[in-house]
């Protein structure tokens, strides 16, 4: 009997020895910060002055309320958000439709696709930054040059282009990911749907309504719930380019979570607005369930 | 030594998969666990190599209990159906894996590996990766592996199903030669009953958990246990015909005053006498152009060539069907009416109720 | 699908390049402006190719040499301090494999644990991971911050470590998990019939085949590490201590921006990302498993 259940015993004790490192640093470091995250948001607390730390109730969430900055950001987040997500979905489908023809060295095009994104966002930005310099760069020379405008475009220094040259550094970094799912669905849709239609007579356009469009459907919905969550909450393709300017004209909720937290040195706000963005993140993946199953139960 | 399986139940939960399986292996011998997907013979299998634990009951090597052992400590050996080979070891770390976890001496080692794969013919490949291999090539690595450690007791799942059906015809020709030569105790576990026909010293037939007959093939093929083992061995399957009454030495098929066959002295031992379910393989009947007596008139709805031979549907009574296997020449066409003849010695009459063979009570 | 016609094809192939000019073309024209001396930096209009390819640019960046900017006629100082490139980049390293070694390690015993083992609570925690994995860093720098100040580990590079762990982890362990449920079980059960114990199992059996997905996870968390900006800025205050995101940064203190410097230093601090990149591209084809199991 001895050996029996020593064997086994011995056996499920190396597996929960295995799952105890990974147990021990999700709670340190990721459960704690995030319970510790909501517990700043109802408090006052000053990073340089821990000792002074305060009970505050919903003091901060009322100073978020009440200041205009905080709404500016959360609509400036939301018109980012939608803009680039809008751009992304559109190049990234059809970019996705493109490499899936049958052209000869096209998987050289394939495979530089996620290029953009292994790139770090700081040097993205200090090359934009290089590029977008209203005398020396080469961006305005080149639009001059061409014809196509006249006097040089502050890129980073007004307000409207700031956030355009933000989207742009979005769009550039994140599309290949789009393409990269839609392609990846394209590819298993089996050829014989094609085929079928071709001999029912569909043209090339209702081909691809009726057959490429409804399988891209799912994944589409998926891909655009889960880029929508993160670029709502991007912090560096912002900060790196414009921090946040000019003067606050390219805010969104993490900038502002930062400048609470660092320059206004006022954590329990930075905290509160962070609860905020989780609420938000949370309220997204209830709808990303949401349609995800109901994607499963349409395709019983 | 020979090997008990005591009184085995396996549940999964709230499903249970084996109930009371009792049997005895023994030594040497050829066993084969035989049916359908979902009876429980892979499971009952896994149980012996100690990769599940039975729920209740238990397992005897000889007068040592070994339920609880360890898998690698029931000095076993395990082809799998898949058969399971480490894909970034190459055929010669695969095979010598065994040995090497025990310790082996790599002199020995090499000397052991070498021997099995000359007799397994697969030396030219010792150096090549499982992934380039076929599968017949596959499944010989997989036997090696089991045999270089000389085990006691060899457990097969289903080896040669992923095979090609001439492959598999060579392949059990070459197990069975094996089997011969190493005299090593084997379990296997199939679904195709041809295999388990030919291969085994005894069959163990199951259904949903529970083993309906374990004898020798001959056995089961001429004394069925019941209509499931009755109708599951022998190809092609049995033919049952219901509502037959056996009244005085007769058997009174439904279909009116000529479907009399005689039975002769009653060949159940308590003199049952009543509605049974008659069971009859389309090799013990005959299809006759002219009337006799004993023969059921029928006519024919279907022709299939097998090559040397012919089966014949016919239809019968009211809705009586049959099927019979003739010579492939036999002079038959279907729309014909024919006589079909019944040998009185290989008729199986069952219990309609249970299924059981009325014989063998 | 059949080809498409000519014309479609070239249409097609001008798109791409296109496409291809608009991803390549900012690391292309940094890897030119970095090859520029100073005053052809500032030339307009700028041209693609250097008149004239110096690499003093990079000698600068390695040998932490003051920056310069050319006014008129001659060089003036932009009064930011010395930079220190090199111990930035030997940070970034350090860094980058560190918690990229903690990540893998923890994320593959977790792993396996999770697929082969049975107890409480086990199919939730790769969903668990995957939440964590969905969570904002901005969110959590800040309490992290605050637990590295209670381990007084602030402005070290451990900090960064740990910090960065909490990042990658949470994604590790839910590809780790993806890819041990798709090695068949059927090679451990051979292996322990063989007689393996299970922790031999799990070392001459286990990890081979996981190789694929360990690799892949381990590109992905080096990739992460190596790339944050975040985490540094609100870690590390020493100037020496900075890995290279925040470092470089730096370089726009002071008057005026050396523009050539800062290109250099983008087109260095891409170059580990590049060869990670082309190493991703060959283990993608991998194809593993393939022959051990049927098929």
């Amino acid at each position: 009997m001895s050996q029996a259940a020593d064997w086994k015993k011995a056996d499920r004790r190396i597996g929960i020895l295995f799952i105890v490192p990974f147990a021990v640093a999700a709670l340190v470091f990721m459960v704690y910060p995030v319970a510790e995250a909501v517990r700043l948001a109802f408090y006052h607390h000053n990073p340089l002055n821990p000792a002074a730390a305060s009970f505050a109730g919903l003091d901060n969430f009322r100073a978020l309320a009440a200041d205009p900055l905080f709404w500016q950001s959360f609509r400036q987040a939301a018109v980012w958000t939608f803009s680039s997500i809008v751009l992304q979905t559109v190049i990234g489908v059809g970019l996705a439709l493109l490499l899936h023809l049958p052209l000869r060295g096209i998987s050289v095009f394939r495979g530089l696709l996620l290029f953009p994104y292994i790139v770090p966002t700081v040097v993205i930005a200090l090359i934009l930054q290089w590029m977008l310099n209203a005398d020396l760069g080469v961006v305005n020379w080149s639009l001059r040059g061409a014809g196509l405008i006249d006097e040089n475009v502050y890129w980073l220094a007004s307000p409207g282009m700031a956030m355009l040259s933000t989207i742009a550094l979005n769009v550039w970094k994140y599309t290949p990911f789009v393409t990269i799912c839609v392609l990846a669905r394209l590819q298993t849709i089996p050829l014989e749907l094609y085929d079928a239609a071709k001999v029912d007579g569909a043209g090339a356009v209702r081909r691809f309504v009726d057959i490429t469009l409804p399988q891209l459907a799912e994944v589409l919905a998926v891909v655009v719930i889960f880029r929508t969550i993160w670029t709502f909450n991007k912090f560096e393709e912002i900060y790196l380019l414009t921090r946040g300017g000019p003067g606050t004209s390219t805010f969104n909720l993490a900038i502002y979570s930062f400048e609470q937290s660092v320059a206004s040195l006022k954590m329990g706000v930075g905290a509160a607005t962070g609860v905020v963005m989780m609420a938000l993140l949370f309220v997204g993946s209830l709808i990303y369930m949401r349609v995800f199953r109901f994607d499963e139960e349409a395709a019983q | 030594m020979t090997i008990r399986l005591e009184h085995i139940w396996k549940s999964f939960g709230p499903v249970g998969v084996l109930k009371d399986v009792h049997l005895e292996l023994p030594e040497r011998e050829f066993i084969t666990l035989v049916g359908p997907s979902g009876c429980g013979k892979t499971t009952l299998l896994r149980i012996l190599a100690g990769l599940e634990s039975a729920t209740r009951g238990e397992i005897w090597h000889g007068d040592t209990r070994v339920s609880d052992l360890a898998p690698g400590k029931r000095d076993i050996a395990m082809v799998f159906q898949n058969y399971a080979l480490y894909p970034h070891m190459n055929v010669h770390g695969n095979i010598a894996y065994g040995l090497k976890v025990r310790g082996t001496p790599k002199a020995e080692i090499a000397a052991r590996v070498l021997e099995v794969a000359r007799v397994l013919e697969i030396e030219s490949l010792l150096g090549r990766k499982p992934r380039q291999l076929s599968g017949g090539q596959r499944q010989r690595v997989a036997l090696g592996r089991a045999m270089v450690r000389k085990p006691w007791l060899f457990l097969m799942d289903e080896p040669l199903s992923n095979l090609d059906a001439k492959l598999r015809v060579t392949m059990r020709g070459e197990l069975k030669r094996f089997h011969m030569r190493l005299e090593t105790t084997t379990v296997y576990v199939t679904h195709d009953q041809l295999e388990a026909m030919t291969m085994s010293d005894k069959i163990a037939v199951m259904d949903h958990g529970v083993v309906q007959q374990y004898a020798t093939p001959a056995e089961v093929y001429n004394r069925p246990a019941n209509t499931f083992v009755a109708g599951f061995i022998g190809s092609p399957p049995m033919n049952f015909v219901e509502r037959a009454e056996l009244a005085g030495g007769e058997l009174a098929l439904d279909c009116g005053p000529d479907g009399r066959i005689p039975i002769g002295a009653s060949p159940l031992r308590n003199g049952f006498a009543g509605e049974t379910l008659l069971g009859v393989r389309p090799q013990d009947l005959e299809v006759r152009s002219a009337p006799r007596a004993g023969a059921v008139p029928a006519t024919v709805t279907l022709i299939q060539l097998v090559g040397s031979e012919k089966l014949v549907e016919v239809a019968f009574g009211a809705a009586g069907k049959l099927t019979a296997q003739v010579k492939a020449d036999a002079p038959v066409a279907a729309g014909e009416r024919v006589w079909i003849g019944f040998d009185s010695a290989k008729l199986h009459l069952f219990e309609p109720a249970s299924g059981g063979n009325l014989a063998l009570r | 699908m059949n080809a498409p016609g000519a014309v479609r094809q070239v249409i097609a192939y001008l798109v791409l390049l296109a496409v291809t000019f608009v991803i390549c073309f900012p690391l292309i024209w940094a890897l030119s402006t970095s090859l520029k001396s100073p005053k052809e930096v500032m030339a307009t209009p700028p041209r693609l190719l250097p008149a004239e390819v110096t690499i003093e640019n990079y000698r600068n960046l390695v040998t932490g040499k003051q920056q310069y900017y050319r006014a008129d006629q001659s060089y003036v100082p932009t009064t930011a301090a010395p930079q220190h490139f090199t111990s930035w980049f030997a940070n970034s390293v350090v860094v980058s494999l560190g918690s990229t070694a903690i990540s893998i390690l923890i994320s593959t015993l977790a792993a396996y644990s999770v697929t082969r083992f049975r107890y409480r609570g086990r199919r939730i925690i790769p969903y668990f991971s995957l939440l964590g994995y969905m969570i904002p860093s901005i969110i959590l720098v800040f309490p992290l911050f605050l637990v590295m100040a209670e381990l007084r580990l602030t402005n070290s590079l451990w900090s960064l470590t740990f910090g960065y762990v909490s990042i990658t982890l949470p994604f590790c362990m839910w590809l780790l998990w993806a890819f041990f449920r798709g090695i068949p079980i059927e090679l451990e059960e051979a292996a322990m019939i063989d007689g393996a114990s299970r922790l031999r199992v799990f070392v001459d059996i286990v990890l081979p085949s996981a190789a694929p997905g360990i690799i892949a996870a381990a590109i992905f968390s080096l990739i992460v590490s190596w790339n944050d900006f975040l985490f540094a800025r609100v870690f590390i205050n020493s100037i020496e201590n900075l890995p290279l995101t925040v470092g470089v940064m730096h370089f726009f203190e002071g008057t005026h921006v050396d523009w050539g410097l800062m290109m250099a230093s983008a087109v260095l601090m891409t170059v580990p990302m590049a060869i990670l990149f082309m190493l991703m591209q060959r283990h993608l084809v991998a194809g593993f498993g393939a022959g051990a199991v049927k098929g």
